[in-house]
Protein backbone atom coordinates (compact mmCIF):
# COMPACT_ATOMS: atom_id res chain seq x y z
CA UNK A 1 0.00 0.00 0.00
CA UNK A 2 2.91 2.18 1.06
CA UNK A 3 4.44 2.09 -2.21
CA UNK A 4 1.39 2.84 -4.22
CA UNK A 5 0.76 5.36 -2.38
CA UNK A 6 4.38 6.83 -2.81
CA UNK A 7 3.81 5.93 -6.44
CA UNK A 8 0.90 8.13 -6.57
CA UNK A 9 2.47 10.67 -5.17
CA UNK A 10 5.29 10.91 -7.36
CA UNK A 11 3.21 10.45 -10.47
CA UNK A 12 0.87 13.65 -9.07
CA UNK A 13 3.98 15.96 -9.09
CA UNK A 14 4.79 14.69 -12.47
CA UNK A 15 1.39 15.56 -13.99
CA UNK A 16 1.96 18.83 -12.20
CA UNK A 17 5.01 19.44 -14.03
CA UNK A 18 3.13 18.89 -17.36
CA UNK A 19 -0.48 20.57 -16.61
CA UNK A 20 2.39 23.84 -15.39
CA UNK A 21 3.95 23.36 -18.82
CA UNK A 22 1.06 22.66 -21.36
CA UNK A 23 -1.25 24.70 -19.47
CA UNK A 24 0.82 27.62 -18.98
CA UNK A 25 -0.14 28.28 -15.28
CA UNK A 26 2.14 29.36 -12.34
CA UNK A 27 3.35 26.61 -10.38
CA UNK A 28 2.82 28.01 -6.98
CA UNK A 29 -1.16 28.33 -8.40
CA UNK A 30 -1.23 24.67 -9.48
CA UNK A 31 -2.21 23.16 -6.09
CA UNK A 32 -4.65 20.48 -5.64
CA UNK A 33 -7.45 22.67 -4.17
CA UNK A 34 -6.81 25.10 -7.35
CA UNK A 35 -9.61 24.86 -9.50
CA UNK A 36 -9.91 24.71 -12.81
CA UNK A 37 -11.88 27.37 -14.06
CA UNK A 38 -9.47 29.61 -11.34
CA UNK A 39 -6.10 28.45 -13.51
CA UNK A 40 -8.61 29.81 -17.01
CA UNK A 41 -8.03 25.93 -17.63
CA UNK A 42 -9.65 25.48 -20.91
CA UNK A 43 -10.82 22.25 -22.90
CA UNK A 44 -7.84 23.01 -25.53
CA UNK A 45 -5.88 23.02 -22.38
CA UNK A 46 -6.89 19.96 -20.57
CA UNK A 47 -6.22 18.17 -24.44
CA UNK A 48 -2.80 19.75 -24.76
CA UNK A 49 -2.23 18.47 -21.20
CA UNK A 50 -3.57 14.88 -21.88
CA UNK A 51 -1.78 14.86 -25.34
CA UNK A 52 1.32 15.47 -23.24
CA UNK A 53 0.27 13.00 -20.74
CA UNK A 54 0.17 10.12 -22.82
CA UNK A 55 3.51 10.88 -24.49
CA UNK A 56 5.05 11.36 -21.23
CA UNK A 57 4.04 7.80 -19.98
CA UNK A 58 3.16 6.24 -22.89
CA UNK A 59 -0.32 5.52 -22.70
CA UNK A 60 -4.03 6.22 -24.36
CA UNK A 61 -6.31 8.05 -22.54
CA UNK A 62 -9.65 7.84 -24.23
CA UNK A 63 -12.02 10.66 -24.12
CA UNK A 64 -14.49 9.68 -22.16
CA UNK A 65 -13.74 9.08 -18.58
CA UNK A 66 -13.83 11.21 -15.69
CA UNK A 67 -11.81 14.45 -17.16
CA UNK A 68 -14.81 16.56 -17.81
CA UNK A 69 -16.30 15.84 -14.94
CA UNK A 70 -12.56 16.89 -12.67
CA UNK A 71 -13.42 20.91 -11.22
CA UNK A 72 -10.27 20.85 -8.98
CA UNK A 73 -6.44 20.15 -10.26
CA UNK A 74 -6.07 17.63 -7.48
CA UNK A 75 -9.61 15.61 -9.05
CA UNK A 76 -8.04 15.83 -12.80
CA UNK A 77 -4.54 14.20 -11.37
CA UNK A 78 -6.71 11.48 -9.73
CA UNK A 79 -8.28 10.84 -13.08
CA UNK A 80 -5.44 10.73 -14.50
CA UNK A 81 -3.13 9.09 -12.42
CA UNK A 82 -5.99 6.16 -11.81
CA UNK A 83 -5.95 5.97 -15.34
CA UNK A 84 -1.81 5.46 -15.96
CA UNK A 85 -1.70 3.30 -12.89
CA UNK A 86 -4.76 1.19 -14.65
CA UNK A 87 -2.60 0.64 -18.13
CA UNK A 88 0.50 0.39 -16.82
CA UNK A 89 -1.05 -2.69 -14.69
CA UNK B 1 -36.47 42.87 -42.59
CA UNK B 2 -37.44 40.58 -46.29
CA UNK B 3 -38.44 42.37 -48.98
CA UNK B 4 -40.93 41.12 -51.70
CA UNK B 5 -38.49 38.73 -53.50
CA UNK B 6 -39.05 34.93 -51.88
CA UNK B 7 -36.66 32.17 -52.75
CA UNK B 8 -37.03 28.99 -52.86
CA UNK B 9 -35.14 25.83 -53.99
CA UNK B 10 -36.20 24.15 -57.39
CA UNK B 11 -33.38 21.66 -57.29
CA UNK B 12 -31.11 19.65 -54.93
CA UNK B 13 -28.57 16.78 -54.87
CA UNK B 14 -26.49 14.79 -52.66
CA UNK B 15 -23.55 12.22 -52.18
CA UNK B 16 -22.71 10.89 -48.84
CA UNK B 17 -22.24 7.62 -46.71
CA UNK B 18 -25.53 7.04 -47.86
CA UNK B 19 -24.84 6.96 -51.70
CA UNK B 20 -25.66 8.74 -54.68
CA UNK B 21 -28.79 11.27 -54.34
CA UNK B 22 -30.53 13.18 -52.04
CA UNK B 23 -33.03 10.66 -51.20
CA UNK B 24 -30.53 8.21 -50.54
CA UNK B 25 -29.44 10.48 -47.80
CA UNK B 26 -33.00 11.60 -46.56
CA UNK B 27 -34.25 8.28 -46.63
CA UNK B 28 -31.39 6.80 -44.46
CA UNK B 29 -31.77 10.14 -42.03
CA UNK B 30 -35.61 9.20 -41.70
CA UNK B 31 -35.20 5.70 -41.35
CA UNK B 32 -32.31 6.17 -38.66
CA UNK B 33 -30.32 3.78 -40.65
CA UNK B 34 -26.72 4.64 -39.42
CA UNK B 35 -23.71 5.04 -42.25
CA UNK B 36 -21.32 4.55 -39.85
CA UNK B 37 -18.54 1.61 -40.93
CA UNK B 38 -14.62 1.01 -41.01
CA UNK B 39 -13.23 3.27 -42.69
CA UNK B 40 -11.10 2.24 -45.80
CA UNK B 41 -7.35 4.23 -46.22
CA UNK B 42 -5.15 3.70 -48.97
CA UNK B 43 -2.18 4.05 -46.65
CA UNK B 44 -1.54 1.90 -43.25
CA UNK B 45 -3.21 3.83 -40.61
CA UNK B 46 -1.88 3.79 -37.30
CA UNK B 47 -4.96 5.53 -35.63
CA UNK B 48 -7.14 4.19 -32.92
CA UNK B 49 -10.09 5.60 -34.14
CA UNK B 50 -10.97 3.68 -37.63
CA UNK B 51 -14.68 4.54 -38.03
CA UNK B 52 -16.32 7.35 -40.47
CA UNK B 53 -19.24 7.83 -42.67
CA UNK B 54 -16.94 7.80 -45.53
CA UNK B 55 -18.22 8.09 -48.93
CA UNK B 56 -17.66 4.40 -50.27
CA UNK B 57 -18.16 2.50 -53.77
CA UNK B 58 -17.96 5.85 -55.62
CA UNK B 59 -16.69 5.31 -58.69
CA UNK B 60 -16.10 9.31 -60.34
CA UNK B 61 -15.80 7.67 -64.12
CA UNK B 62 -18.95 6.89 -64.26
CA UNK B 63 -20.81 9.81 -64.00
CA UNK B 64 -17.68 12.65 -65.14
CA UNK B 65 -15.54 12.18 -68.36
CA UNK B 66 -12.10 12.12 -68.74
CA UNK B 67 -11.68 15.85 -69.59
CA UNK B 68 -13.17 16.75 -66.02
CA UNK B 69 -12.10 14.34 -63.97
CA UNK B 70 -8.10 15.16 -63.44
CA UNK B 71 -9.23 18.58 -62.33
CA UNK B 72 -11.08 17.10 -59.84
CA UNK B 73 -10.15 16.27 -56.25
CA UNK B 74 -13.25 13.77 -54.83
CA UNK B 75 -14.49 17.00 -53.01
CA UNK B 76 -15.25 18.21 -56.45
CA UNK B 77 -16.54 15.18 -58.16
CA UNK B 78 -19.00 14.71 -55.14
CA UNK B 79 -19.86 18.05 -55.79
CA UNK B 80 -20.93 17.99 -59.76
CA UNK B 81 -22.46 14.62 -59.40
CA UNK B 82 -24.65 16.24 -56.74
CA UNK B 83 -24.99 19.56 -58.90
CA UNK B 84 -25.82 17.43 -61.78
CA UNK B 85 -28.67 15.62 -59.73
CA UNK B 86 -30.01 19.41 -58.72
CA UNK B 87 -29.21 20.55 -61.56
CA UNK B 88 -32.01 17.71 -63.69
CA UNK B 89 -35.05 18.52 -60.89
CA UNK B 90 -34.96 21.99 -61.02
CA UNK B 91 -35.60 21.59 -65.12
CA UNK B 92 -32.39 22.91 -66.08
CA UNK B 93 -29.37 22.06 -68.24
CA UNK B 94 -25.76 22.38 -68.72
CA UNK B 95 -26.27 22.65 -72.28
CA UNK B 96 -27.34 26.16 -72.04
CA UNK B 97 -25.11 28.80 -69.80
CA UNK B 98 -26.72 29.97 -66.95
CA UNK B 99 -25.24 32.92 -67.65
CA UNK B 100 -24.23 36.12 -65.77
CA UNK B 101 -27.34 36.13 -63.17
CA UNK B 102 -26.61 32.97 -61.70
CA UNK B 103 -23.85 32.58 -58.58
CA UNK B 104 -21.89 30.00 -57.54
CA UNK B 105 -21.20 29.62 -54.24
CA UNK B 106 -19.81 26.45 -52.32
CA UNK B 107 -18.42 25.81 -48.34
CA UNK B 108 -15.71 23.74 -47.98
CA UNK B 109 -13.40 23.58 -44.54
CA UNK B 110 -10.50 22.37 -46.51
CA UNK B 111 -10.95 21.66 -50.16
CA UNK B 112 -8.94 19.32 -51.74
CA UNK B 113 -7.78 17.32 -48.71
CA UNK B 114 -7.03 13.88 -50.52
CA UNK B 115 -4.79 16.31 -53.02
CA UNK B 116 -3.60 17.99 -50.40
CA UNK B 117 -2.05 14.99 -48.60
CA UNK B 118 -1.16 12.62 -51.89
CA UNK B 119 1.09 15.56 -53.03
CA UNK B 120 2.83 15.81 -49.75
CA UNK B 121 3.49 11.90 -49.33
CA UNK B 122 4.64 12.03 -53.20
CA UNK B 123 6.97 14.99 -52.27
CA UNK B 124 8.13 14.48 -49.33
CA UNK B 125 7.96 11.37 -48.23
CA UNK B 126 8.75 9.55 -51.52
CA UNK B 127 10.90 12.62 -53.04
CA UNK B 128 8.79 12.28 -56.24
CA UNK B 129 7.52 14.42 -58.69
CA UNK B 130 4.51 16.51 -58.46
CA UNK B 131 1.00 15.93 -60.64
CA UNK B 132 1.27 19.01 -62.44
CA UNK B 133 -2.68 19.57 -61.85
CA UNK B 134 -1.77 19.71 -57.90
CA UNK B 135 -2.69 22.97 -57.41
CA UNK B 136 -6.16 23.94 -59.59
CA UNK B 137 -7.22 20.29 -57.89
CA UNK B 138 -6.77 21.10 -54.11
CA UNK B 139 -7.26 25.27 -54.35
CA UNK B 140 -11.04 25.42 -52.09
CA UNK B 141 -12.51 27.59 -55.25
CA UNK B 142 -12.13 24.82 -57.51
CA UNK B 143 -15.15 23.34 -55.96
CA UNK B 144 -17.36 26.66 -56.91
CA UNK B 145 -15.28 27.47 -60.31
CA UNK B 146 -15.71 23.68 -61.71
CA UNK B 147 -19.33 24.06 -61.23
CA UNK B 148 -19.28 27.82 -62.76
CA UNK B 149 -17.79 26.04 -65.98
CA UNK B 150 -19.59 23.06 -66.06
CA UNK B 151 -23.27 25.56 -65.86
CA UNK B 152 -21.93 28.46 -67.40
CA UNK B 153 -23.11 30.31 -64.49
CA UNK B 154 -21.11 33.84 -64.50
CA UNK B 155 -21.80 35.64 -61.75
CA UNK B 156 -20.03 36.00 -58.25
CA UNK B 157 -18.24 32.52 -57.66
CA UNK B 158 -16.36 32.08 -54.58
CA UNK B 159 -15.67 29.63 -52.07
CA UNK B 160 -16.45 29.80 -47.95
CA UNK B 161 -14.19 28.17 -46.16
CA UNK B 162 -15.88 28.96 -42.50
CA UNK B 163 -14.77 25.04 -41.11
CA UNK B 164 -17.85 23.43 -39.87
CA UNK B 165 -20.28 26.58 -41.24
CA UNK B 166 -18.72 26.76 -44.40
CA UNK B 167 -21.78 25.59 -46.36
CA UNK B 168 -24.44 26.87 -44.03
CA UNK B 169 -23.01 30.33 -45.43
CA UNK B 170 -22.46 29.86 -48.54
CA UNK B 171 -26.37 28.68 -48.85
CA UNK B 172 -27.13 31.90 -46.70
CA UNK B 173 -25.26 34.51 -49.14
CA UNK B 174 -26.56 32.69 -52.13
CA UNK B 175 -30.22 33.32 -50.89
CA UNK B 176 -29.28 37.03 -49.88
CA UNK B 177 -27.11 37.88 -53.00
CA UNK B 178 -30.25 36.28 -54.28
CA UNK B 179 -33.20 38.54 -52.27
CA UNK B 180 -30.94 41.88 -52.95
CA UNK B 181 -31.47 41.50 -56.33
CA UNK B 182 -27.83 40.89 -57.41
CA UNK B 183 -28.68 37.49 -59.10
CA UNK B 184 -31.69 35.54 -59.87
CA UNK B 185 -30.48 32.20 -59.18
CA UNK B 186 -27.57 30.71 -56.82
CA UNK B 187 -26.01 27.24 -57.12
CA UNK B 188 -25.05 26.39 -53.41
CA UNK B 189 -23.56 23.99 -51.54
CA UNK B 190 -21.09 22.16 -49.32
CA UNK B 191 -18.54 19.95 -49.70
CA UNK B 192 -15.57 18.29 -47.82
CA UNK B 193 -13.78 15.14 -47.54
CA UNK B 194 -10.75 14.94 -44.62
CA UNK B 195 -11.20 11.25 -44.13
CA UNK B 196 -7.80 10.71 -45.00
CA UNK B 197 -4.82 9.38 -42.86
CA UNK B 198 -3.50 12.26 -41.72
CA UNK B 199 -6.99 14.30 -41.16
CA UNK B 200 -8.48 11.25 -39.38
CA UNK B 201 -5.17 11.25 -36.90
CA UNK B 202 -5.70 15.08 -36.37
CA UNK B 203 -9.16 14.89 -35.58
CA UNK B 204 -8.03 12.20 -33.44
CA UNK B 205 -5.52 14.11 -31.56
CA UNK B 206 -8.40 16.84 -30.95
CA UNK B 207 -10.67 14.10 -28.46
CA UNK B 208 -13.28 14.95 -29.89
CA UNK B 209 -13.83 11.18 -32.08
CA UNK B 210 -16.20 8.76 -30.77
CA UNK B 211 -14.19 5.44 -30.22
CA UNK B 212 -17.40 3.76 -30.71
CA UNK B 213 -20.78 5.76 -31.30
CA UNK B 214 -21.84 9.21 -31.80
CA UNK B 215 -24.69 9.56 -29.38
CA UNK B 216 -25.99 13.77 -29.39
CA UNK B 217 -27.89 14.90 -26.70
CA UNK B 218 -27.29 11.63 -24.76
CA UNK B 219 -26.37 10.89 -21.47
CA UNK B 220 -22.83 9.45 -22.09
CA UNK B 221 -21.99 10.85 -25.74
CA UNK B 222 -18.11 10.58 -26.03
CA UNK B 223 -17.52 12.47 -29.38
CA UNK B 224 -18.50 12.42 -32.71
CA UNK B 225 -18.11 10.40 -36.10
CA UNK B 226 -16.47 12.43 -39.67
CA UNK B 227 -18.26 12.29 -42.37
CA UNK B 228 -18.12 13.23 -45.73
CA UNK B 229 -20.10 14.47 -49.08
CA UNK B 230 -21.39 17.01 -50.91
CA UNK B 231 -25.12 18.97 -51.42
CA UNK B 232 -25.86 21.21 -53.65
CA UNK B 233 -29.08 23.42 -54.14
CA UNK B 234 -30.28 24.99 -56.62
CA UNK B 235 -32.22 28.91 -54.99
CA UNK B 236 -34.15 30.73 -56.94
CA UNK B 237 -35.89 34.01 -56.62
CA UNK B 238 -39.79 32.39 -56.57
CA UNK B 239 -41.59 34.52 -59.55
CA UNK B 240 -39.11 33.71 -62.01
CA UNK B 241 -38.87 30.11 -60.95
CA UNK B 242 -42.89 29.90 -61.38
CA UNK B 243 -42.67 31.85 -64.40
CA UNK B 244 -39.78 29.33 -66.08
CA UNK B 245 -42.80 26.03 -64.36
CA UNK B 246 -39.93 25.03 -61.78
CA UNK B 247 -41.29 23.64 -58.78
CA UNK B 248 -40.74 25.07 -55.48
CA UNK B 249 -39.52 22.15 -53.16
CA UNK B 250 -39.40 24.39 -49.71
CA UNK B 251 -38.82 28.26 -49.49
CA UNK B 252 -35.61 28.97 -47.72
CA UNK B 253 -37.37 32.04 -45.62
CA UNK B 254 -34.10 33.00 -43.43
CA UNK B 255 -30.46 33.09 -43.09
CA UNK B 256 -28.51 34.30 -39.66
CA UNK B 257 -25.44 34.22 -38.45
CA UNK B 258 -22.48 35.36 -36.28
CA UNK B 259 -19.24 35.10 -34.62
CA UNK B 260 -18.60 34.79 -30.96
CA UNK B 261 -15.77 36.17 -30.90
CA UNK B 262 -14.12 34.48 -28.18
CA UNK B 263 -12.48 31.31 -28.55
CA UNK B 264 -11.06 29.39 -30.97
CA UNK B 265 -12.34 25.91 -30.38
CA UNK B 266 -14.85 26.15 -27.42
CA UNK B 267 -18.72 26.98 -28.30
CA UNK B 268 -20.54 29.70 -26.81
CA UNK B 269 -24.05 29.94 -26.29
CA UNK B 270 -24.90 33.81 -26.36
CA UNK B 271 -23.33 33.32 -29.61
CA UNK B 272 -24.94 30.56 -31.10
CA UNK B 273 -28.49 32.25 -29.81
CA UNK B 274 -27.68 35.36 -31.65
CA UNK B 275 -27.37 33.10 -34.68
CA UNK B 276 -30.51 31.79 -34.56
CA UNK B 277 -32.06 34.69 -33.43
CA UNK B 278 -30.65 36.76 -36.54
CA UNK B 279 -32.12 33.84 -38.81
CA UNK B 280 -35.42 34.10 -37.52
CA UNK B 281 -35.67 38.17 -37.40
CA UNK B 282 -34.22 37.38 -41.37
CA UNK B 283 -37.30 35.24 -41.79
CA UNK B 284 -39.38 37.45 -40.16
CA UNK B 285 -41.01 35.12 -37.59
CA UNK B 286 -41.29 34.06 -34.12
CA UNK B 287 -39.51 31.37 -32.42
CA UNK B 288 -43.19 29.80 -31.97
CA UNK B 289 -43.31 29.42 -35.75
CA UNK B 290 -40.43 26.78 -35.79
CA UNK B 291 -41.71 23.23 -35.69
CA UNK B 292 -38.68 20.85 -36.00
CA UNK B 293 -34.64 21.72 -35.17
CA UNK B 294 -31.84 19.84 -37.14
CA UNK B 295 -29.54 20.62 -34.89
CA UNK B 296 -25.36 21.28 -35.07
CA UNK B 297 -25.06 18.23 -32.79
CA UNK B 298 -22.15 16.67 -32.80
CA UNK B 299 -22.13 14.84 -30.08
CA UNK B 300 -19.23 16.25 -28.61
CA UNK B 301 -19.74 16.93 -24.65
CA UNK B 302 -19.22 20.69 -25.10
CA UNK B 303 -21.39 21.63 -28.15
CA UNK B 304 -24.17 19.48 -27.25
CA UNK B 305 -24.56 20.70 -23.85
CA UNK B 306 -24.05 24.23 -25.48
CA UNK B 307 -26.50 24.18 -28.38
CA UNK B 308 -28.95 23.24 -25.14
CA UNK B 309 -28.36 26.13 -24.00
CA UNK B 310 -28.63 28.10 -26.76
CA UNK B 311 -31.61 26.81 -27.55
CA UNK B 312 -32.89 27.31 -24.43
CA UNK B 313 -31.83 31.01 -24.75
CA UNK B 314 -33.94 31.30 -27.89
CA UNK B 315 -37.56 29.46 -27.18
CA UNK B 316 -37.35 29.23 -23.32
CA UNK B 317 -40.21 27.79 -22.18
CA UNK B 318 -41.13 26.51 -25.74
CA UNK B 319 -38.20 24.36 -25.83
CA UNK B 320 -39.74 21.14 -23.70
CA UNK B 321 -42.26 20.43 -26.62
CA UNK B 322 -39.97 21.47 -29.77
CA UNK B 323 -38.49 18.26 -31.18
CA UNK B 324 -34.73 18.80 -31.67
CA UNK B 325 -32.33 16.28 -33.24
CA UNK B 326 -29.24 15.27 -34.77
CA UNK B 327 -28.56 13.42 -38.02
CA UNK B 328 -24.86 13.29 -38.03
CA UNK B 329 -24.66 9.69 -36.32
CA UNK B 330 -26.31 8.55 -39.51
CA UNK B 331 -24.09 10.73 -42.12
CA UNK B 332 -21.16 11.55 -39.60
CA UNK B 333 -19.95 15.25 -39.59
CA UNK B 334 -19.70 16.16 -42.93
CA UNK B 335 -17.58 19.50 -41.45
CA UNK B 336 -17.80 22.21 -44.17
CA UNK B 337 -20.53 20.22 -45.84
CA UNK B 338 -22.19 19.22 -43.00
CA UNK B 339 -24.84 22.21 -42.89
CA UNK B 340 -25.30 20.94 -46.95
CA UNK B 341 -26.01 17.30 -46.14
CA UNK B 342 -28.53 18.37 -42.96
CA UNK B 343 -30.58 21.22 -45.56
CA UNK B 344 -31.28 18.26 -47.34
CA UNK B 345 -32.63 16.07 -44.11
CA UNK B 346 -34.53 19.37 -43.21
CA UNK B 347 -36.02 19.68 -46.55
CA UNK B 348 -37.26 15.92 -46.23
CA UNK B 349 -38.31 16.62 -42.51
CA UNK B 350 -40.63 19.55 -43.79
CA UNK B 351 -41.49 17.91 -46.95
CA UNK B 352 -42.25 14.51 -45.50
CA UNK B 353 -43.71 16.01 -42.03
CA UNK B 354 -41.06 13.65 -40.15
CA UNK B 355 -38.68 14.71 -37.56
CA UNK B 356 -36.01 12.45 -38.33
CA UNK B 357 -34.69 10.53 -35.17
CA UNK B 358 -31.47 10.94 -32.90
CA UNK B 359 -30.17 7.54 -33.23
CA UNK B 360 -27.99 5.97 -30.37
CA UNK B 361 -29.78 8.34 -27.87
CA UNK B 362 -29.40 6.32 -24.27
CA UNK B 363 -30.78 8.48 -21.86
CA UNK B 364 -31.56 12.07 -20.75
CA UNK B 365 -28.54 14.28 -19.96
CA UNK B 366 -29.35 17.12 -17.54
CA UNK B 367 -27.18 19.44 -20.06
CA UNK B 368 -28.75 19.17 -23.03
CA UNK B 369 -32.68 19.50 -21.72
CA UNK B 370 -34.14 18.90 -25.49
CA UNK B 371 -36.68 16.62 -26.92
CA UNK B 372 -34.28 14.54 -29.14
CA UNK B 373 -36.50 12.73 -31.01
CA UNK B 374 -34.76 9.51 -29.69
CA UNK B 375 -34.34 6.47 -31.74
CA UNK B 376 -37.59 7.03 -33.98
CA UNK B 377 -38.55 9.01 -36.60
CA UNK B 378 -41.32 10.89 -35.34
CA UNK B 379 -44.66 11.73 -37.85
CA UNK B 380 -45.55 15.75 -37.27
CA UNK B 381 -46.72 18.77 -39.14
CA UNK B 382 -43.61 20.63 -39.92
CA UNK B 383 -44.30 23.83 -41.85
CA UNK B 384 -40.94 25.56 -40.54
CA UNK B 385 -37.32 24.13 -39.88
CA UNK B 386 -34.37 25.62 -38.55
CA UNK B 387 -30.88 23.73 -39.06
CA UNK B 388 -27.82 24.89 -37.48
CA UNK B 389 -24.17 24.87 -37.86
CA UNK B 390 -21.85 25.93 -35.33
CA UNK B 391 -17.98 26.19 -36.55
CA UNK B 392 -14.30 26.39 -34.82
CA UNK B 393 -13.68 29.82 -34.31
CA UNK B 394 -16.82 30.63 -33.02
CA UNK B 395 -18.28 31.53 -36.72
CA UNK B 396 -22.46 30.67 -36.25
CA UNK B 397 -24.75 29.88 -39.31
CA UNK B 398 -28.44 29.13 -39.35
CA UNK B 399 -30.84 28.16 -42.06
CA UNK B 400 -35.00 28.42 -41.83
CA UNK B 401 -36.71 26.13 -44.23
CA UNK B 402 -40.39 26.82 -44.94
CA UNK B 403 -43.10 24.67 -46.89
CA UNK B 404 -43.34 25.78 -50.44
CA UNK B 405 -46.72 27.84 -50.81
CA UNK B 406 -48.97 26.46 -53.37
CA UNK B 407 -48.49 27.60 -56.98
Amino acid sequence: METKALDHTELANQIIDVIVKEGMVDREKATLDATIESLDLKSIDIVMILTAIEEKFDVYIPMDGPFHEAKKIGDLIDAIAAYIIKEKN
Amino acid sequence: MADSRRIVVTGMGAVSAAGVGAAALWEAARDGRSCVGETHFIRPYRGRIRISAQVQDFDPAAYLTSSVLPFCDPVTQYLLVAADEAIAQAGLTSAKPMGPRTATIIGTGVGGMHTLENGLHLTLVEQGRPDPLTVPRLIPSACPSMLSIRYGSMGPCFAVASACSSATQAIGIGLHLIRSGLVDRAIVGGTEDCVTNSAMLAWEALRVLTPDSCRPFSKGRNGMILGAGSAVFILEEAELARARGAEALVEIAGYGTSADAKDPVRPDAQGAAACMRNALADASIDPSEIDYVNAHGTGTTANDATESEALGIVFGDQLAKLPVSSTKPIHGHALGAAGALELVVTIGAVRENVAPPTINWREADAKCPVDAVPNEARPMPIRTALTNSFAFGGINASLIVRRAFAA
